[in-house]
This record gives C-alpha cells, structure tokens and sequence, in this order.
C-alpha cells in the first residue's frame, strides 16, 4: 500500500468523524487515535482496498499491479469461460466487441487499461451500468476475466472471432 | 403570432388563402379525420387519422401511419427542401418520430429523454420549452439496444411518454412542467421503458423492455389524470396474473385452458420468461380492444425452456377498461430464433377474399410472415412470406395456426445452426409500416439478413444479460439487405419493392394522401416514392443514418411539412458507435457481422429535420 493511499484513507476517516461528531455539538480538529480507515469496497481484496478510483494528484503515480496470470493459456481459456457465464458477454458482445457495453476490443479504455485498473472496473463497476462484481466474483478468478481482457487483439486471444 | 387550431384563431385563418382549402376540425379530434378523399371502395377506418397535428405515437390509434394531407405529392415533391434543422445534443438512435400539437412540436430524445418543445410559429422554431427528467443513468448499462426511446402521446393537455429507468411522466404541453412521474418497473433486475406510451381514454398504456434480462413482460395501465397504476398485466404467470378469465376466448385449440403462462414453461422458468412489450400498442375505439404483439421467451436457448411458453411471441387483444384478456394468438409456439413479435399491429376494415368487409390486423412479423388476423375472434387469415428468404417455415397452417417449421433450423445447446433466415432482427424490426386507404397496400421496412446461431449455457443474474446464445448475423441471399416492400394484404403478395443494397431498411414508414410514401435509410437518406409504383421521386441526404419515423403535419401557415429524425443507432444501427468494434461478429448481440459496412456511410446524429415546398 503506498504513502497516498493511507493518507487519503485517514483523511476521508476524520471527515466521517468529524460530521457524525458535529451533530453532538463538540467540534474536534483531529481524528481521534487510532480511527478506522474507510474503504471502497467491503470485500477487502488487495487491489481493490484503499485504491484511488481516479488518478491521483501528484507527482508520479502508483506502481501497476501485474496480473499473477499473465498470458498463461489455460487461464486464458478458464477467464474466456468464466467472460461468458458471468454474462459479461452479453453485454460487452460476443468476442467483447460491444454492445451494451463498450468494446474490450478497441484501444479507447474510460478507466485505464493496465490489469489492476481492469481487475477494478470489473470489481467495483463503473458508472452507466457497469456492475460491482467483486461481491460475487472471487479475487482469482476476477484475474482470470482481466487476463481473457487483456488479450483481446492479442495472438494470445483464445476463441478470437474470424 | 400565436395561432391554434381552436375558434379563436378562425378569423385569423380565413384570411389566409391557404388555411382557407385544409380547414381543421374544432372537434375533440383536432386535426384528424376519418373520411379520407380517394378511399378504395371497401376500405374502412377504424380511427381518425392525422390530418394536421400529429397526436398519437402513430398518428392514429390504428398504426396506419396515414395522414390525408396531399399539398406535397408526385407532382411538386422533388420541390422539397430543408427548411430548418435542430440538433437534439444527444447522438445516439433517435426512433420514433415528433408529436405536432396546436402549432408546437416535440421531441423525447434518447437516454436521457428530454422533451424539447419547439414553437412553429417562430422562425427557425424557436424552443418553449425543455423539460429535463433526469432518469437514473444506470438504466443505460442494461438497455440491450442502444438508449433509445420510440415517442410520445399528447392528451389532456399533457406530453406522456417513457424515461429509459422504467418510469413514465407526464408533462404539461403549454408550460413543461411535471404533471406526475410513475414508476413503473425496477432497472435492479433489468426492466426499462423504451416503446410509445399510448393513452386510451383515460389510461396511459406501457410496456416493458428486457428481454434479453430475464424480464417478465408486462402492460400496465396508469391513470392518465393522476400517474395512479390502475392495472397491471403480465404475460407469463398463472391467469390472474395475465388478466385471463372467463372472458377469454382464445381461436385455436393450442392457445386454449388454464393457466397456460405457468403450464407451457419448466419449473418456474416463466418468473424469467420474457414476452415483453416494447412495440406499439392499437386501439379499436369500435370494438374497444387494444391490441399489441410480445416479445422473445426467455431465456433465448431453447432447450432451457421446454414448452410453448406463453405468452411470448403473441399477439393479445385485451379491453383497455380492465387489461382483461378477450383472444391471444401465439405465432410461434417455443421459439427457437429470437423472433419478438412487438411489430405493430394495423387495424383496417377491408373486404376479404370473399367480399364481405371484415376488422383486419396486419401484422408483418419478425419471423417474415405477414400476418392478417380477423382482430375480433383472432382467426389466422393468412400468413405468407414477405421475405424469400425466410426458411424456418415454410408456411401457416390456417386450420391449427401452427407455423409448418424446418426442424434443421431448430436451434439448441451445443450445436451451430447455420443459415437460418430471417435473423433475430427479424424480416423486419419494430420500425412501423405505414397503410394507405387510397391504394390498399401496406408499405413494409423490410430486412434480409440471415444468422448462424448456437445455444449456450445462460446463468441468471439478476440486471445483467440473460441470453444463452452465440449469434453472428450476415446478409441474406440475393445481394440486398433491406426493401421497402408495398404489400397487398388481401392477395397476400408484395406489389413493388425498392431494395438497400447493403443494410436493412431502420426507419419506419409514412403514407401520405399526395400518394407518396417516405422513409429513411441506415446511410442516411430520406426518400419519398410514388406509392402505387415505387418509384423514387425525392432523397435527400442527411447527416446521420435514419431509424426514426417520417411524419407530416401542417405548419401555422397552412402549407403541408414532413419531419424526421437522422440519429443512427438502435440495435443494428449501434454498430456505427466508436463503442462498437467492426473485427467482432458477435458483437451486438450478433449483429455486427450484418453490419460491416455502416461505419463506412454513417456515423452518430442527433438531429431532426423539416421538410417543405
């Protein structure tokens, strides 16, 4: 976890307490000791905790998150499957070419194409429809979904249309 | 100036000569008539049609998309010319077509569905009014065919019509403020509200869209005074729940018996079993029956539904008062291709074959078949292809009301049905025919396209896809991919057709009493004929491809103007989004691979245009 995230956790913290506070009269300047940190999601997996939604102001930006699965075949072929049963497919075409959904395929990403900001548009949704699977989906195979993802238009592709 | 077609404006008309030959009916039904000059002998209609202001989705409560006005006809329409344009601001497909009431015009743009209120009397038309309703932008993400709306009805004073996130509103005409804002179904489990709200009486009739979600399809009806829901019918379930009783009587034995909602479907399947009605709705105010076709059973692999899964791919009339069911046709029984029977349903008194005048509905399907009805007892007349290519079936047996079906074009889980024609888009989409009294043709926007479809496991969740099939679609044989076809509905057989090339016709069409037809095409043109002979007389190009309706209406001076909305989009017309890649056929719920050329001739509109001498 980096330096920006804590501190932005802590920050959206005092804020919590400070409002439910100010409803009792008495108005505390710091976060009290020891006050719980907020995060986005309430399955807690290591991306997606404390991870900015947008990118962060600054110099520099957090370090990307590689997929444990790489370009690995079978997993490949296990995130194509799973691409379809979650009916990602139904929305985002048949081979992702779109639909509903944007296309997977094309090189226009709204919210970042790196395999951690894929594993969180699937994770925490996106806005206009996109759901917030990470409830329903476990880590692992959220990352097999991000490397079918990142293949597309890759020779890696498995079931690439014809 | 202000001027509307009530007493007040009579002396102010009558000093202009041309108000002086189109006088307009200060009746309740204000620019409409019934009586049409140059009707066919043994034609009848059965509701007023559009003879000034455009009130009704349709124009008439009978689909016929008919309007008597004639100044613009075959012998000055190549005179005919952009008078003013505007631009909506939102560049996704515009279906459905402007409402003209008492010299205002209105459009409900796609998601998120405002109502712009242009004011005809001022120059350019300047805006009265825009209401912004503000649906909930999730709705977009589960709309399955772009973020369309397919227009509105104007009564009692107010603009009714449909917010994409399953809520209806109605809006005051004069003013643009929100009269009441119903909802009407939940976008969690992935209903929405795309088809023209029609108000009968003093009910306001919508359908649901999510077939492709797991929706179960239902009508209801509000009250058109209060937003108040005053009934709801569903079309899967047990009879209570679809508003069958003892009043129901079905024509065909197959269509018979108890609870066939529950019956005809495995298990509970029918809580997911579609038969939405995201179409048109008619109304007979003789018979006093509505009349509407539903769409696809869910889910689209057949083999998870074992069944006839009613009420799917029907066509029901129900009474408006209480939604109570009187006859119900199923025109295909367990369908195996995706073929939504929402096509409009026109409703036309005719001599049949055997001269005697009888109530008719055309219904030119999905499944290619022209469907003609007898629309009190819901007899099957006739049902030929209007389509070649059409090979599911080879015809209708009139005696059961069962399609004589291919069985090699069954489809099913685990295996590629190649070259089943039509395409689940249909021999045509929900983009409406139009019907002239003075030739007896119905003009049909017609598709070829073909597809190869293969069943695959569907998994239930709820708000997302429900689907179960792999589908790419390409065009039929022949070398063309869309016809405006002019029908005869009693000889059953096509009397022109003017052929696209390269895509389907995705524009409705409108007859006029200058004998001319208009319509739209996906590359953008918009195209008058001669409607007894088909041929072209007028195209003009606009800057979008066309999947609205042309309507036409009389201006405060008098003169005769056609409108249309050039904003590609839609099911098939979404594939000329950047959003949408070219490289995948099954995209777009398989269309993509009918549509490779549309990124060559069109991109995204938002834009509507008036036509004039």
């Amino acid at each position: 976890m980096s330096k920006k995230s804590v501190a932005f956790n802590v920050l959206v913290g005092a804020l919590a307490l400070s409002s439910s506070a100010a409803g009792c009269g008495s108005r505390p300047t710091q976060p009290a000791a020891g006050a719980r940190t907020v995060s986005y999601a309430p399955w807690g997996t290591r991306v997606v905790v404390n991870q900015p939604l947008g990118p962060v102001p600054g110099i520099g930006d957090i370090a990307p998150v590689a997929n444990p699965f790489g370009n690995d075949r079978t997993a490949l072929e296990e995130g194509r499957k799973l691409f379809v049963q979650f009916n990602c497919a139904g929305c985002h075409g048949g081979r992702a070419g779109g639909g509903m959904g944007p296309s997977l395929r094309d090189p226009a990403w709204r919210y970042g194409s790196t395999p951690d900001r894929i594993f969180n548009s699937i994770a925490q949704g996106r806005g206009q429809g996109m759901p917030s699977w990470g409830a329903r989906i476990p880590e692992q195979q959220i990352w097999l979904i991000t490397a079918y993802v990142s293949s597309l238009r890759t020779p890696d592709e498995p079931e690439a249309p014809r | 100036m202000s001027c509307s077609p009530t007493l007040r404006c009579a002396p102010l008309l009558l000093t202009l000569a041309a108000c002086q030959s189109t006088p307009r009916l200060s009746t309740e039904h204000v620019g409409s008539v019934t009586e049409v000059a140059g009707t066919l002998p043994g034609i009848h209609l059965v509701s007023p049609v559009p003879n000034g202001d455009w009130r009704l989705p349709s124009g008439d409560y009978a689909n016929t998309r008919f309007s008597p006005l004639a100044a613009i006809n075959s012998s000055n329409v190549m005179n005919l010319h952009v008078l003013t344009t505007a631009s909506t601001g939102v560049p996704h497909g515009h279906e459905g077509n402007p409402l003209v009431v008492n010299n205002t015009l209105y459009v409900v743009t796609p998601f998120p569905n405002n109502l712009i209120a242009i004011d005809l009397t001022k120059p350019s038309g300047a805006i009265k009014f825009i209401y912004e309703p503000h649906p909930d932008p999730r709705s977009v993400g589960i709309a399955c065919c772009d973020v369309v709306n397919r227009g509105a009805s104007y009564a009692g004073g107010k603009i009714v019509y449909n917010l994409l996130d399953a809520e209806t509103v109605a809006v005051d005409a004069e003013t643009g403020k929100e009269v009441w804002r119903t909802r009407v179904g939940n976008i969690d489990i992935g209903e929405t509200t795309t088809m023209a709200a029609l108000v009968v009486k003093d009910k306001v009739l919508v359908g649901s869209s999510g077939g492709e979600l797991g929706v179960r399809g239902w009508l209801v009806a509000l009250d058109l005074d209060s937003g108040r829901e005053v009934w709801r019918a569903y079309q899967t379930g047990p009879d209570r729940d679809v508003l069958i009783d003892s009043r129901f009587h079905a024509f065909y034995k197959k269509d018979q018996g108890k609870d066939a909602g529950v019956t005809s479907w495995p298990g509970e399947q029918w809580k997911l079993g579609g038969g939405n009605i995201w179409g048109w709705v008619s109304y007979d105010p003789e018979l006093n029956l509505i009349y509407y076709g539903t769409g696809n059973p869910g889910v689209w692999n057949p083999d998870l539904r074992p069944g006839d899964n009613k009420w799917s791919c029907s066509i029901v009339a129900r009474n408006p008062d209480d939604g109570h069911v009187v006859w119900a046709y199923q025109l295909v029984p367990h369908d195996h291709h995706d073929y939504d029977e929402i096509m409009e349903n026109v409703l036309v008194d005719m001599d049949w074959k055997d001269r005697k005048l009888r109530k008719l509905l055309f219904h030119p399907g999905r499944n290619g078949f022209m469907f003609v009805l007898d629309r009190q007892t819901g007899e099957l007349l006739s049902a030929e292809k209007f389509q070649d290519s059409t090979n599911w079936a080879s015809g209708y047996d009139l005696e059961t009301g069962l399609p004589k079906e291919d069985p090699s074009k069954h489809t099913g889980g685990g295996r590629i049905v190649r070259d089943v024609c039509p395409s689940s888009t249909g021999g045509k989409e929900f983009v409406p025919s139009a019907f002239s009294p003075r030739t007896g043709l119905l003009y049909i926007p017609a598709h070829n396209t073909c597809m190869d479809y293969e069943g695959i496991e569907a998994n239930y969740i709820a708000g997302t896809p429900y689907l179960g099939a792999d589908v790419r679609m390409f065009p039929g044989p022949g070398g063309y991919q869309g016809e405006l076809v002019a029908w005869d509905p009693v000889r059953a057989r096509k009397v022109w057709g003017v052929r696209e090339e390269k895509l389907p016709v995705y524009s409705g069409a409108l007859a006029t009493g200058g004998d001319l037809v208009f319509y739209g095409t996906m590359d953008g043109f918009f195209r008058a004929v001669d409607a007894r002979t088909g041929a072209m007389l007028f195209q003009f190009h606009t800057g979008s491809g066309i999947v609205g309706n042309p309507m036409t209406y009389l201006g405060p001076d008098g003169k005769q103007y056609v409108a249309i909305y050039a904003a590609i989009g839609g099911w098939m017309g979404a594939v000329a989004f950047p959003d949408v890649s070219a490289d995948d056929p099954y995209a777009a719920l398989g269309v993509v691979g009918a549509m490779t050329e549309i990124k060559k001739v069109t991109g995204p509109g938002s834009t509507l245009y008036v036509f004039g001498l």
